[in-house]
């Protein structure tokens, strides 16, 4: 039997904004860092100012700028504090976009944040549903070529957020996924463990938007903070202090009554002079995050609602599985953390639905009453990283040993393998 | 980032933020497992969350290492040093491994610099364990108080089944490793990273590193050992350590740096394939740029010059191929 099988698999989510990586059986992952490299370029301009002669130095200067990397936080901290090092985001909407950035990034996470030797262990891997296949023989061929990991799964990640529901449900394989990420926002219907292409809707409104509302908010009102730090402030604002509101007209109002309930104080130091400031945060709390329900707040060329989007999937889905998506709407990604979020959406959607059913029976003169269409969106407290978590407990199920792409099927067939991934016994 | 870090990433941070929210009444229960083998499994239960339970399992010795109930020669004496009251060892240890310390979180010294010391040690738990019969040997080469069987030949478990050797004199202790790999591209790698990195060493301003070999067979030294010991595919790598490389604060980094050596070099291997796929990469995107512009100018318009892969075709080109 390979041994590989005996230890835990990892399990890496590398989402556009935050990467979340861990071994599989464990209920959270070891570490979430943002997805970005940054690379000491300094070298690579040396190399190519150099003569032919001196392929020595070239072969090294590209050696060291090999090495000279890092990646998550600490990138982030190099580039603020040096020019050498330039950040690169090797993940677009969702897709890989810079396949070097992405191996270097890999590189780092195995061998110096999980410390792992990934000829041990069986990995598993995600993509967005709109990953194309090639993108997937890349990612094979780097798994595969580089690391030599005996085992590979690259799971979509709106069906393992699926998965995740299942400790604290049943385990329901169709249902539509709202993933709200840091930098895309998709709603994906999935019928017994396959998404419906088709109907899969986009939303060019994510986390990173809601940060950069509230940064704008913040500074059109004149707060102090540093311009350098202010897109970091706004992000830590919203994640602790913004909530959805039901209704904004009185959620202005009872700030208006009550500022000393509802203003907060957020205290930070100057990154250059280390002196002390501090700011209010008001009306962004509840503003930040109803972006998602009435996007013209915020940009004039997206207007729709995100309940409105999943009603329309929804709508353009085969209609024997609407009623089983209506029923099992479930939260993924960071920015669906908000504070009684799945509530309004529920609410809203369900306005909706109910508007819809009152229409067609009025137009049938109210001969015919249909059956109540049930909304239920599902919320659960693992929603930020519900797709790492639910590619830990599939990548811990007996079956998904057998559902992998083996290195020894690679070497056989090619990374033309990894294009398909079977939807495995596990997942029911 | 060239040297691996003598400690696990994650339970330092799990102990750090363990440290800074005592007070704060938590569940935790983690499993997972780092290079060469070593698994860890960490625990605190709501009721005590000041305790934390730490258990370590090594990779399994081959029969040539010499082990004392689980654990390799000294681990015990080198855990009480290292951690004092902080740490006490269950007996026995926890089901599935071979060493279970419980860590009275509240015991820490209230110095910050000394308490972020001794986690970092205790993140360094595998440095402390599997390089305690390194330590002690080097410790004696560097009071020069070798033992007197001295030509004896020592195994020391780095990997599942597998040992480097020590050959201590009064003098010098002189190391090898039989340096093995799976993959037949490693082995190739791995063999020219090998000759690359002794002949790196003979380079002026390394005249103060130990000296190192490589050869295809097993050195003399190894005259003795096992059998399967004998076997490498990427050939035997020898080191020989002077009392000068284990003075002082030398010593931890020499026997974490001679203790993690064969991960050295894989991480290596993996790093130099990462480069070459990258290389190839650009070669690629290179040649379909120059492909790209040979082609004769009729329907270029919409064609993006940097199509990433050989097999995907643009819809234009679909359909005047079924057409045709
Ligand atoms: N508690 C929180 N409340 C609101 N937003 C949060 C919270 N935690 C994280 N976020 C936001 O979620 C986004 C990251 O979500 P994630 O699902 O990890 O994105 P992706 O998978 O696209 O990288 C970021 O914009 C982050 O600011
Ligand atoms: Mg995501």
């Amino acid at each position: 039997m390979d041994p590989a099988t005996s230890r835990p698999a990892v399990v890496i989510d590398n989402g556009t904004g935050y990467t979340k990586m861990g071994f599989a059986g464990n209920v959270e992952p070891c570490f979430i860092v943002p997805t970005v490299v940054a690379v000491n370029e300094s070298f690579l301009n040396q190399s190519r100012s150099s003569s032919k002669a001196s392929w020595l130095a070239q072969h090294s200067a590209g050696v060291m700028a090999d090495l000279d990397f890092f990646i998550g936080d600490e990138a982030v901290a190099r580039s603020r504090s040096s020019t050498t090092y330039n950040l690169s985001y090797p993940i677009q909407h969702g897709q890989v976009e810079n396949w070097d950035a992405m191996e270097r990034f890999w590189q780092q996470c195995i061998f110096n944040y999980l410390r792992c030797d990934p000829e041990d262990h069986y990995f598993l891997l995600t993509e967005s549903p709109l990953t194309a296949p090639e993108s997937r023989e890349y990612t094979g061929e780097i798994m595969f070529e580089t690391f030599n990991v005996p085992g590979l799964y690259i799971g979509v990640n709106s069906v393992l957020a699926l998965a995740a529901g299942y400790t604290t449900s049943k385990c329901e394989m169709t249902g539509v996924v709202v993933d709200v990420g840091d930098g895309a926002t998709h709603v994906v219907p999935v019928a017994d463990g396959y998404v419906i292409g088709s109907s899969i809707k986009s939303v060019p409104i994510a986390g990173k938007d809601v940060t950069l509302f509230v940064q704008q908010l913040m500074r059109e009102r004149g707060e102090h903070v540093p311009p350098e730090d202010s897109f970091e402030v706004a992000r830590k604002v919203k994640e602790t202090y913004c909530y959805t509101c039901s209704d904004i007209v009185k959620e202005f109002n009872k700030h208006d009554k009550e500022p000393a309930k509802y203003v907060k104080q957020w205290r930070g130091i100057k990154p250059k002079t280390g002196a002390p400031y501090s700011c209010d945060i008001g009306y962004e709390r509840f503003l930040g995050p109803e972006v998602f329900f009435n996007p013209e707040i915020y940009s004039s060329e997206f207007s729709t609602p995100l309940p409105a989007v999943i009603d329309k999937c929804i709508q353009s889905a085969p209609i024997d599985t609407r009623r089983a998506l209506y029923k099992n709407i479930v939260l993924s990604g960071g920015s669906t953390m908000f504070k009684d979020f799945h509530r309004r959406l529920q609410r809203d959607l369900k306005k909706i639905v109910d508007a819809r059913v009152l229409a067609s029976e009025a137009r049938l003169g109210g001969e015919i009453k249909s059956q109540p269409v049930e909304v239920n969106v599902v919320s659960h407290p693992i929603q930020r990283f519900a797709v790492w978590f639910g590619g830990s407990v599939l990548a811990s199920t007996p079956e998904f040993f057998a559902a992998c792409h083996t290195k020894a099927e690679y070497e056989e067939y090619g990374a033309s393998i990894c294009r398909t991934n079977p939807v495995f016994k596990g997942m029911y | 980032m060239i040297l691996l870090q003598s400690h696990s990433r994650f339970l330092l941070q799990t102990l750090l933020n363990r440290v800074h929210n005592l007070d704060k009444a938590v569940e935790l229960d983690y499993n997972w497992v780092e290079f060469d083998d070593v698994r860890f499994h960490i625990q605190v239960s709501l009721k005590n969350s000041h305790v934390l339970l730490l258990s370590v399992s090594l990779p399994s010795p081959p029969a040539e290492a010499i082990f004392f109930n689980g654990l390799p020669f000294g681990a015990i004496e080198a855990i009480k040093a290292a951690y004092g009251v902080v740490v006490q060892i269950l007996d026995p240890p926890k089901d599935g491994f071979n060493l279970t310390l419980k860590l009275n979180l509240s015991k820490l010294p209230p110095d910050e610099e000394y308490r972020h010391a001794i986690l970092v040690k205790i993140a360094s738990v595998r440095e402390v364990v599997l390089g305690a019969p390194l330590r002690v040997i080097l410790k004696k080469l560097g009071s020069r108080a070798v033992a007197p069987n001295k030509d004896r030949l020592i195994a020391i478990v780095h990997r599942p089944n597998e040992s480097f050797f020590l050959v201590p004199k009064v003098e010098k202790v002189t190391v090898v490793y039989p340096m093995r790999f799976t993959d037949s591209i490693d082995i190739v790698l791995a063999t020219s990273f090998l000759q690359e990195f002794v002949e790196a060493r003979r380079t002026a301003g390394l005249n103060s590193a130990p000296s190192c070999l490589w050869s295809p067979s097993p050195p003399p030294e190894l005259e003795g050992a096992p059998a399967e010991a004998l076997s490498a595919n990427a050939g035997f790598v020898t080191f020989v350590i002077f009392p000068r490389h284990v003075e002082g604060k030398k010593l931890d980094h020499t026997v974490w740096s001679l203790s993690t050596f064969h991960a050295y070099v894989s991480y290596h291997v993996k790093c130099s394939e990462g480069f070459m796929h990258t290389r190839m990469r650009r070669r690629v995107e290179s040649l379909i740029q120059a492909l790209d512009r040979a082609k004769p100018n009729v329907e270029n318009s919409k064609k993006t010059p940097q199509s990433r892969s050989f097999k995907r075709l643009s819809l234009n080109e679909a359909r005047t191929n079924s057409k045709s």
